[in-house]
């Protein structure tokens, strides 16, 4: 057979062999959706239910389920990334041909987790005081750098008519409203809602942690850059 | 003459539009408007909060280069003050936000569900600092 290939002469032979494979290919379809992220204790074994959501025929799913996709060991860090190109290469391997159809995401993250740190509270203090401190120090720069204080002297003026180097009546409610349009603007009185809406600083973190997992994707999955010089 | 006049008029006519066009663009940009509309559910009213910037910046600009005085009761201070300083606050809140603080802060203390009490550090760190500076910062 190779040899006749090899010399670019097709026997008859062949044209009966393909119509067999057709007919094999089309037997069974299997579809499979890999997950976004996975946590996964260190030393785990990824297990194909574990990355991708799988529709198969009753015959070869609990199989299929169980197909191991990853070992995790200690180079691979905190986060490996597994291509849906390798968990077909395993699964046609395994089951010979079946035909995989392949819905959303192209890969998915493996999240190395440890056990579940606790937050130090004395970090956790330094960092919120460090936060208070620092807001209250730039508020005050601000005042000062857009002459507010002389501005608040004014309104005073205009609305009274009279004058007074301290008009507490209206910088006290200022002060208060400083804080009230925060919480607003992020949607938060303390732990309640306002209504349902994501905040904006919901929406922001989201944004982050997707921008983060691109480029996970694209940097931790040996598959998706191929540089000159890799052989 | 008539052509210093002509000058003068243009040269304020444009410093007042560039002034004017860059405050809006900085609300634009800092999202305050289109934060109050989402909470309140008011998204047809857009237009009328337009018209509401636009005649308080004119109003303020009345106040600040005529000096009127009109010799009310001190107490209409108070409604003003709480609003001026929502206004404010929403602008610091809307920077902090653009700025992008504080989903990398939270990412790196593990403090990802309770961001809200990072938030509080700021918001009362603001009042107090606010609070501090009018009563006592002021002397010196």
């Amino acid at each position: 057979m190779e040899f006749f290939i090899k010399n670019n002469l097709l026997p008859i032979l062949t044209t009966h062999e393909i119509f067999v494979l057709e007919v094999n290919v089309l037997e069974t379809t299997i579809y499979i959706r890999m997950r976004n992220r996975v946590q996964s204790p260190p030393n785990g074994i990824i297990l194909l239910k574990d990355a991708a959501q799988i529709i198969a025929p009753e015959t070869i799913l609990p199989d299929l389920k169980l197909l191991q996709i990853h070992q995790l060991s200690e180079e691979d860090g905190n986060i490996v990334v597994i291509d849906i190109m390798n968990v077909i290469g395993r699964i046609t391997k395994q089951f010979g041909d079946l035909e995989v159809q392949t819905i959303g995401p192209a890969q998915t993250i493996i999240e190395v987790v440890a056990k579940k740190k606790g937050v130090s509270i004395p970090f956790f203090l330094l960092i919120w005081f460090l936060l208070f401190f620092g807001s209250a120090m730039t508020l005050m720069n601000f005042h000062d750098d857009v002459s507010m204080k002389s501005v608040q002297e004014k309104i005073y003026t205009i609305i009274t008519g009279k004058h007074d180097a301290k008009p507490l009546l209206f910088q006290i409610p200022y002060s208060i409203g400083l804080g009230l349009g925060m919480i607003l603007f992020f949607n938060h009185v303390f732990k309640k809602r306002i209504n349902d809406e994501p905040s904006p600083l919901e929406v922001e973190m989201f944004n982050y942690q997707m921008d983060l997992d691109n480029y996970v994707i694209l940097h931790e999955n040996k598959e998706s850059m191929k540089r000159v010089h890799d052989d | 003459m008539t052509i210093k006049i002509l000058a003068v008029i243009f040269v304020g006519l444009a410093s007042g539009l560039a002034v004017g066009a860059g405050f809006v663009a900085f609300l634009t940009v800092l999202g305050v408007i289109p934060r109050l509309t989402q909470l309140s559910k008011t998204m047809k009213m857009i237009h009328h909060y337009e018209w509401g910037v636009v005649f308080g910046a004119l109003t303020g600009v009345c106040a600040s280069l005529r000096d009127p005085e009109l010799g009310i009761s001190a107490f209409v201070l108070v409604p003003l003050g709480l609003t001026g300083g929502v206004f404010v606050g929403m602008l610091a809140a809307g920077l902090t936000e653009a700025l992008n603080v504080f989903p990398i802060l939270a990412k790196r203390i593990n403090l990802d569900g309770k961001i809200v009490i990072l938030i509080m550090a700021m918001v009362f760190g603001k009042i107090f600092g606010s609070i501090f500076q009018w009563i006592f910062f002021v002397h010196h």
